[in-house]
Parts: structure tokens; sequence; C-alpha cells
């Protein structure tokens, strides 16, 4: 696949699974709380994916439960990237002292694997989603913020932005013409792999137990709730799983697509 | 006034009963499944067992996760439980109580010895009595003791001991609350170091949260028994592996199985499932110190919106029976007359309106156990126009101090007999009282009761304080939650019972194919 | 494209360099503060590690005793546990006894903490050798035979293939490969690792397969994807042209080029991948119920047995640094530039860009 049909692959996927967890709650037969029919019923005609634990209509609970890992892993990535360029951008702006705590700061969170840093604090402090989420962001900022840093420490170093900047050009001139443009793409690749990365992890954490809290529908809680029955009504943990990996797969695709295809505009520039 | 769900439930427990008449008589043997044969001696057993996140140690006093299992196979006591709850004697060859119920007299039979091959003497009784009940072990099960004076043990013999009680307190339930976590162990015991007792396997390898193995105990109290030669406790932290792992033969029993699991494995033609229609409860538990709760009608209303039969399909899904706001039905003291509470949502919103309450909303504390339960009574709620929110937290919030401001959470008891039941839930002197029920008749009964060792004279205390907690106690006990047990075919001696340990009698286990 | 070739570049040392009557390797001096600098991250984290399990919402003495327990045996356990001093002293005591060795006691099961770990450990390292040991070489053949193969077919399949790879959570290929393996459709391996604990992990191979499988899935793309770009940046260089039109044999090219210029970023990518690992054991230890450092990990938390999770958190960034370090030090030996200078220093933002190209 070419780079930019990659990226139209990836915003495809992205979009099907962003309209059914948006449309999906209108949409679903029952609420995602009733209690509807056997537990672990199997798929019929009245519920096409049957029934999970409680006996809960899994098609209703797949339609509604798509909108937390969507809005989570979003904020997640958005927020990191937003502080984690910040950070980066200042240190490689302020030099010694500021960028060596920038620098230490990083490096120390960076020793922690990212899913221990997160089970640490959630484990510790509850499992609000608007937590879950900073969390999620305090261990994806240090990438980005290590990648801003050498990006713009390149670009300062270099003879024109260090002439412009003699001259007495005004530094948010400076920033807006040369700074962003050079960040803007290797940014936007990292949101991408920020975005595949948080969904491993929220899933990752609702299969361990620490997700969002029942009695919310929600597919990565789905898949911890149905696991123990998982060879008596696959669909329960199948379909949810399904939707969770397109929605990975898609960010994944997106990012690289993404960063192909301008590494191709770049190359027939240079 | 009997009605139609009444004799469904009195009809259920009638049927359970003569399932216990069955698997009671343990030499006919003459039923289809694990029971048949006669059985062999000889070869290994390997049991899977589930905790997803304790690993437990080995203490016989002080049991965490799996040790309780362990302890099994490590300990004997000085009565142990018959299949259908109640305690017949062990290690004891004689125990009486004083017809005051305040003292008991208790001798060992002759010619006993731990592991390590010292003779059991009163001093290693006196000595395991004293550790359970030490203050600096702090061990909860202490509390079951606590009437005890445990200063003023008398040594009658090298055999026998008397015990005394406090001051005012009943003694009648000790050979219940004494038999769970009562292991006798010798005076050099120790529970790292040195950790024998007089069970039927002695101890040969302990893996903390892996495995642990053991050995025939040849001069066992029982003679001829146990059967096989070595034990295995595997544990694992995942229901689904354990299935996998006793379907492909890794394990040859697992205790305890979840409805889902023993659906599985009631397919395959390996393994045998046996249920035990356990008096083990499942509840709600209202806290009669919050202003929801303080008030007896808004009680009222929640055990009678309540839909037990839906309850029991879908949380325990379909394995339990209903239950009827009160514990120990198997107590020859319970009291049969009182008419099972059935589902009036009617009534319920106008006791509701009555106390003030209509349009309630309040949050319902889940441990992990019980967090189905809770989502469906949060479901059954809405048709009383109560809006319940469930908060599902861990084991270990669920059973921090802070449990004592909740409004309702879920709870369970243990499948015991009247008085030990009320000393686990809501007896004046009970160990965990979650419900903060301190009514002054009831507790004046209680009390009476346990200084009453006469059955027909104990009824009249126990029927009129049951009566008390049907009305206005704070526990709304919904259902009794059966226990599945799988077995590979090779294995014979697991049992059908009334308690939730019918797999953990591994002096009973035994193969067929040594 | 990220020009992988060109991180290893020494920066211009500051002008006045100090005399030295003996010369030290630059890059010696420059691993000694290397060191000093993790050590004071270790530090760092062991404060906030402790600091961070004190402020769990329940009381170890209640975890332990359970629900039953009365106050005054919950207080007579929180005295022997020595939880009723302050804080502050009882993190002095707890470096105190860790730089001693002395990991404490379970809370769970009464055993010393360093007796759980250890066997643990060695479990779980087993499994990271065993899949360092297949992935890095695997990742370094189908590198370079994609690189040599680029944008046909097999290239663009694979590419494409392990895009689906490294997006799908991790447990997800571990409960599929359970399912296609181990339960539903081929039934050959067991579903679930139950090692013996007293033979070494690495004797009873048949419980390694599945775990090790998934953890090879989950983290060879990245490694893959690095090696396949920095051959391509190689055998787009001008003097491999050249050598070519020489007649110089591709093996040779290969051996003598290829291979050599994708260690620097490789070795950076082994580091990374062994975080990824670090992290993935977490979660693929409990798909197959594998009794590594990951499961303990798990129910420790869950069963708040904080000096167990104190172990293991500090041992895992103990690890992650080391191999940050280590890495580190390999790029600089590697790379002759930096090795020569008097004050090597690794370009900003390498790791950064190594992660992005890597796909991380």
């Amino acid at each position: 696949m070419s780079g930019s049909r990659q990226l139209r692959t990836g915003i495809a996927f992205i979009l099907a699974v962003m309209l059914l967890a948006l449309a999906g709650p209108a949409l679903a037969p029952h609420a995602p709380d009733a209690l509807v029919g056997p537990t672990y019923g199997a798929p019929s005609s009245g519920a096409p994916l049957g029934y999970d634990y409680l006996g809960r209509d899994v098609w209703s609970r797949v339609l509604a439960g798509g909108q937390s890992i969507i809005w989570m892993s979003f904020s997640a990535s958005l927020l990191a990237l937003t502080i984690g360029a910040l950070l980066g951008m200042a240190a490689a702006y302020a030099r010694g002292r500021v960028d060596q705590v920038i620098v230490w700061i990083t490096d120390v969170l960076m020793a922690f694997p990212d899913l221990i840093l997160v089970l640490l604090v959630v484990s510790m402090l509850g499992r609000e989603p608007w937590l879950i989420v900073l969390t999620v962001s305090v261990a994806f900022i240090p990438a980005v913020a290590r990648l801003a840093r050498g990006v713009t420490m390149g670009i300062v170093q270099q003879e024109y932005v260090e002439a412009a900047w003699m001259m007495g050009y005004p530094w948010h001139r400076i920033l807006l013409r040369e700074l962003l443009p050079n960040l803007a793409t290797p940014l936007l690749v990292q949101l991408g792999i920020m975005l595949t990365w948080a969904i491993a992890m929220l899933s990752g954490l609702s299969f361990l137990g620490y997700g969002v809290a029942p009695p919310a529908a929600d597919w990565g809680l789905m898949i911890n709730e149905n696991r123990a029955g998982l060879l008596v009504q696959p669909w329960a943990v199948l379909a949810p799983v399904l939707l969770i990996a397109l929605f990975a797969i898609g960010t994944n695709l997106a990012a690289e697509g993404y960063g192909r295809s301008k590494a191709r505009i770049d190359e027939k520039q240079g | 006034m009997i009605s139609r769900r009444d004799l469904i439930g009195r009809g259920s427990l009638l049927a359970g009963s003569s399932l216990l008449l069955l698997s009671g008589c343990n030499s006919a043997k003459t039923e289809d499944g694990p029971l048949v044969g006669t059985p062999k001696r000889g070869g290994r057993i390997r049991v899977g067992t589930v905790d997803p996140s304790a690993a437990g140690n080995l203490d016989a006093h002080k049991p965490t996760g799996a040790g309780i299992i362990r302890g099994w196979a490590l300990y004997s006591k000085l009565w142990e439980w018959t299949p259908d709850v109640t305690p017949r004697l062990a290690l004891a060859e004689e125990a009486e109580i004083a017809p005051d119920g305040r003292s008991w007299v208790i001798r060992l039979k002759k010619g006993l010895e731990f592991h390590h091959g010292k003779t059991i003497g009163a001093d290693d009784v006196i000595f395991s009595i004293r550790r359970l009940t030490d203050p600096n072990l702090a061990s909860p099960f202490a509390a079951l003791l606590a009437p005890i004076d445990r200063d003023h043990i008398d040594r009658l013999d090298d055999r026998t001991i008397r015990l005394h009680a406090r001051a005012d307190q009943g003694l009648v339930p000790l050979s219940e609350t004494w038999i769970s976590f009562g292991g006798i162990v010798p005076t050099d015991y120790h529970p790292v170091t040195n950790p024998v007792g007089a069970g039927p396997f002695r101890l040969k390898e302990f893996s903390p949260g892996q495995r642990s193995v053991y050995t025939r105990f040849e001069n066992y109290f029982k003679p001829g028994q146990p059967y096989v030669d070595e034990l295995e406790i595997i544990e694992f932290k995942d229901q689904q592996a354990r299935t996998v792992a006793l379907l492909s033969g890794q394990i040859d029993v697992a205790d305890i199985v979840p409805a889902e699991q023993a659906r599985l494995l009631s397919g395959s033609s390996l393994v045998d499932i046996v249920e035990s229609p356990t008096n083990g409860v499942q509840s709600f538990d209202m806290n009669l110190k919050h202003p929801i709760f303080a008030d007896e009608r808004v009680r009222q209303a929640f055990r009678l919106f309540a839909d037990r039969g839906d309850l029991v399909q879908r949380a325990l899904q379909g394995k339990g029976r209903i239950a009827n706001d009160l514990y120990a039905p198997h107590d020859p003291t319970y009291d049969l007359a009182i008419p099972q509470r059935v589902r009036d949502v009617a009534q319920a919103r106008s006791l509701l309106k009555q106390a003030g309450k209509s349009d309630l909303a309040v949050e319902l504390v889940a441990s992990p156990a019980g967090a189905s339960a809770a989502l469906v009574f949060a479901e059954q709620a809405k048709d009383a126009g109560i809006n319940i929110r469930v908060k599902k937290v861990d084991e270990a919030t669920f059973y921090s101090p802070e449990a004592r401001t909740w409004a309702i959470s879920t709870g369970s008891i243990p499948a015991r007999g009247f008085l030990a039941s009320g000393l686990h839930a809501d007896a004046p002197t009970a160990v965990s009282n979650r419900t903060n029920f301190h009514d002054p008749r009831f507790g004046a009964l209680f009390n009476a009761a346990l200084a009453q060792p006469d059955i027909e004279k104990r009824k009249l205390l126990v029927h009129e304080a049951q009566k008390i907690q049907h009305q206005r106690g704070g526990l709304l006990i919904w259902g009794f939650a059966h226990v599945q047990n799988a077995a590979s075919k090779q294995i014979g001696g697991l049992g059908s019972e009334r308690t939730q340990f019918a797999a953990w009698r591994f002096d009973e286990l035994w193969r067929r194919d040594t | 494209m990220t020009r992988l070739s060109a991180v290893a570049d020494a920066l211009p040392t500051g002008d006045a360099a100090p005399a030295w009557h003996f010369t030290l390797p630059g890059w010696l001096i420059w691993t000694g503060g290397r060191l000093l600098s993790g050590l004071t991250a270790i530090l760092f984290i062991s404060a906030v590690v402790f600091g961070a399990t004190q402020i769990l919402p329940s009381d170890p003495a209640r975890v332990i005793l359970g629900p039953d327990a009365p106050q005054a045996s919950i207080d007579t356990m929180r005295h022997q546990l020595g939880l009723d001093r302050p804080v502050a002293e009882q993190y002095g005591v707890w470096i105190a006894k860790s730089l001693k060795g002395d990991l404490g006691r379970s809370l769970d099961s009464d055993v010393p903490v360093s007796q759980i770990v250890s066997g643990r450990l060695a479990n779980s390292l087993t499994l990271m050798l065993i899949v360092l040991l297949v992935s890095v070489p695997l990742s370094f053949w189908a590198g370079i035979a994609l690189a040599l193969r680029r944008d046909r077919w097999i290239d663009r399949t694979a590419m494409s293939g392990l895009i689906f790879l490294k997006a799908v959570p991790n447990f997800i290929v571990g409960i599929g490969l359970i399912f296609l393996l181990a339960t539903s459709v081929f039934r050959i391996l067991p579903a679930v690792s139950l090692l013996e604990p007293g033979l070494p992990a690495i004797a009873q191979p048949r419980y390694l397969v599945l775990p090790v499988l998934t953890l090879i899935l989950m983290s060879f793309p990245f490694l893959l994807r690095l090696v396949r770009a920095a051959a391509i940046e190689t055998l787009e260089a001008e003097y491999v042209a050249a050598a070519r039109l020489r007649g110089v044999p591709e093996k040779r090219i290969i051996w003598r080029h290829v291979i050599p210029n994708a260690l620097v970023p490789a070795v950076q990518g082994i580091a990374l991948m062994a975080r990824i690992l670090l992290g993935g054991v977490l979660i693929v230890e409990v798909v197959f119920s594998f009794p590594g450092i990951g499961t303990a990990m798990n129910a420790a938390i869950e069963m708040r047995d904080l000096p167990v999770v104190q172990a293991i958190a500090l041992i895992l960034a103990l690890a992650v640094i080391l191999i940050n370090l280590a890495a580190d030090i390999a790029t600089v030996l590697l790379s002759p530039r930096l090795r020569t200078a008097r004050k090597p220093r690794i370009r900003p933002g390498t790791r950064a860009r190594i992660r992005q190209s890597a796909g991380l």
C-alpha cells in the first residue's frame, strides 16, 4: 500500500469506528443495562450477538460502549502532545539548567514501563476516567518532549534561524515560520502512534480489571466481564475485541501512511 | 398465608435435603458419579484453586488466600464438619458442655500424633487455643472465640482440658466456632519454619502463589486414610486458565467452579461436576446507622422489591436457591413458620412514600464477588423508582474500615448454624456487623441462646429472634449459593454437601487408576 | 526519512579542554557521569514509589487480617509492621534494608520478598531472553531481506502485515493464540504455563512457547522496521553503489556495510524493545498464568502487598535505566567518532527519533 492509501484506509477505519460509537446509542434496540435474556445466551434472531454474563444484549452494549475508549485515547494523546511539545521546545530554547532538569525528569519517567506507571497510579487513586487519561498522557509525555526537543534543537542551531534571531526577528515569528512547520510532521506521526498505544493501554487496563467501572457499557470492560465465558459465548468478548483492534489498526495505519507520504514529498522536494 | 413462592422456596429446600441424605451416608455409595466404587490407595492428586490476588500463607490460625485450603491438608481439629454442616468429633473423643452453657470439658482420643511424631496432649490443645486467640497474632478469627477466658484454661489430665466462658457469656456454639480455623498444633509450632499439624497430609514443599506439595501422613487419626500418596495444590490467578488445565489433565480437581466454567466442563467426557446445594448466604447489608436505612420502612421496601428468583437466575446463573432474609435453614432451631417474602413492588413503593423516600438514590458498594448481584439488584430497583448506583471496589477496599460508612453493600456468610452465623454477621458481639443492627430485644434473645444448650428451650429463643430479624433486621438475604466442584472421572470421593468445601476433604479423595 | 546513521555524530566539544595529566578515554568519563545520573534517578524513583504506596486507600494490616478482624488486632498488626511510625522513618528503614538486599517480608504470604521475587524474576528473564534471542536475529535477517526487496510485493505485504501486528493489543494476540493453538483449533500446546517451581523455566520449554510467541509477535515488528530502514539507507549510499560497481559481492556488502550500519539504531531499538517487553510481560503473563514478575506485580497491587509492589517497581525501573545505559555505552563504542571524542554526546532527540521510526 502506498503511503497516501494507508492514510486514507486508516482514517476510514477510524471514522467507521467513531461513527458506530457515536450513532450507536441511538440505534441500540435495548438499554445497555437492561436484563433481557438468559445469562450467556447464544445469538438468536432477536439478539445477533447473544447475551452477556448477566443476560444483557451484547449488540446493544457494543453499540453503546464505544465512546469512552475513543474520547479517552484521543484526549490522553492530545494532552501528551501539547504538554510534551511545549516542554520539549522550552528545553531546547532555554538550554542549560532548564534543559537538564526537563531531560532528567523525562529520563526518570521513562524508567517506568508505561503500564506499570499507569497501573500504580490507577490502583492507588481510583479508576476515574479523567485520572486514567491524565496518567496515560503522563506516560506519553517524555517521548513527545524528547522528540520536540530534538527537532527544535536541530532548527535552533541552523544558521538562518540564528541569523533571524540576531536580526531581532520577534520570537513568535520564528516559532511560526520555522519551528512549527518542521515540528508538525513528526508530531502528527507521533500522535497516531500514541493513539495506537493509548488504545492498547486502555484496553489492557480494562483487561486487568482497572478500567472503566461497571455498570458502564464499555468495550474494554465487556472484554473483562465476559472473559470467563469466552468459550461459552465468544461473541460477548470477540465483538468488542474486533472493534478495538479495528480502531487501533486504523490509527496505526494513519500514522504510518502520513509519515510515509510526507517523507515521499520531502524526498521529491529535497 | 402461604403463597406459591413460599411453597417453591420450601420445596427446593426439601429437594436439597433429600440430596443431602444421599450424600450424607458415605458408606452406601450407591448413586452415580464420583462416589461409586471402593477407595483405592496410592497415586497423586493435583487440586487447582483460584485466587486472583492473594498467595496466602500456611498459618493454621490466621490463614489468608489459599492458606484456608492448605489448612485442610495440614491440620486437624477437635471437631470436623459433617456434610450437612453440623459438627462431629474429630481429634476429640468426648466434648461435653455444662448445663449452664458456660464451660466445656474436652478429652482427646488416645495415641494421636503430629506430623513430626510428637504425641498430641492437653498442652498442645491449650497452646493452640491460646495462639488462636493471642492478641499479638491478631487473627481475625479470634473474635469467634472471644467468649473463652483464655487465661483460665484447666488442664485436667494429659488428654483433658476444661474451658470457661468469660462472665455472662455463653459457649453453646463452641463446637462450630472452633472448627474452621482451630487447627490443633504442637507447642513448638511455627507457621513458616515448623508448619506441622495432625492433618491428613504433611508439607513437602511450598511456593507461595504457585503451588504446595504434600505427602500422606501415615498416622492420621482416621485409619486407612488418606488414600493418595501425594497431594498437590496448584494456585491459579484466572478461572479460564484453570478450566483449560482441568480439561487437558494438568490438574485433577477444581474447587468452587463458577457457573459458566461449569457449563463448559459439563460438556466434557473427562470431567464430573458435583453440585453442593450449600447454605452459604448471599446478601445485601443495609447499614442501620446510615440515615437512609435507619428507617425500618425503607429496609422493608428493599426486601420487598428484590426479585430473589431473578437474582438467583442471573447473579448465580441459576446455581442457588432463594432465601427468606434468614440464615442457617438447616439449623434445628430455624423457624420454618416464617412465610417466605415475595416480591411486591406496589407495597415497596407505598412504604417508601410513607417514609418520605420516593425517588430515593443510593450507592451500593459491591465486592468483586458481589458485583453481578449488585448490578441485577440495581435494575430491579428501577421498578420501585429507586436509583441504585453500583460502586464496585476491590477486595482491599471492600474490607477497609471505610466500609462502616457505606449505606448498603454486598455480603456473604459461610454456611454455619444459627448461632455461629449470627456471631459472623449481626449478633451483639458479631465480628463484622456491617448492618449495625443493635436491637435490644434481639440482643437479649441471642445472648440467652448462646448459653442455652438445650435445643428445645433454645428453639423458643431463636424463633423470636428470627421474627425480629425478618421484620426489622439489616440483612437482605436473597439466596443461598450452590457450589460446583469439578473432578476428573479418575477421582473418587468427591461428594455433594451442604457445605462449601466438599472439594477440600483431601482425606476422602482417591484415584481410580492407580 | 529520518537519517538514522547520522545519530552518532559527535557534537563539537567545548573550546577550553582541560589539560589531563593522564588521559582517560572520554567515553569512560562520560559513562561515569551517566551512571551517576542513573543513580540519582533510581533514588528519586524509590522515593516516589515509596511515597505513592503510602497513599493507597487501604490499610495493609486490614488486608492481612481480613474483614472480621477487630480494631485491636489491626492496631497490634500495624505496630508489628511498623506502619505507625512516621513515613520518613519508614522510608529510611526501607532504603537501608533494600541496600543490604533485604526487601522486607510479603504481607500476603509472610515469606521474604526476595524469595518470591527472585524465582519469578528468573522466570520472566528467561522469557525475555528467549524473546530477544529469537527476535533480534529474526529482525536482522528479515529487515535486511526486505530492504533488498524494497517496494516489491513481498516487502509491501510484510510491512502492511506488521502494521496490523503492531496495532493489535498484546492480550488480544495472546487470547487469539490460545484459541488457535491450545483450546479450539489445534490442541497442541498447554494454554496455561504451570511451571514446576523447583525446575528452572528453561527446562520446561513446552510452557514457554505460547508466552514467548506472543511477546515476539508484539515486539519484533519494531526492531525489524528499524533494521530495514537503516539497511535501505546504507544500500542507497554512494559508497555502496561504488562498491557494487567494483563488483564486490552482495554478501560482502551486507556483512561489511549493511549490518554494521544497522547496529547503532538496532542497539537503541533493542533497548526500547526491552522496555516494551517489561511492560508487556505484565499483561501477557496474566493471559497465560505464567508465574513471573508480571503476575506477581498484579497480584501484589490487588492485595496491597506493599513490600512486593515496591520491590518490583524498583527492580523494573532499575532494569530500564541499566538497559538504556548499556545501549548508550554500546552506541558510543560502536561509533568511532564518539568513541574517540573527548566529550561524547549522543545527539539530542536521537532516541525519540528512533522510537518514532520504529513506530513506538
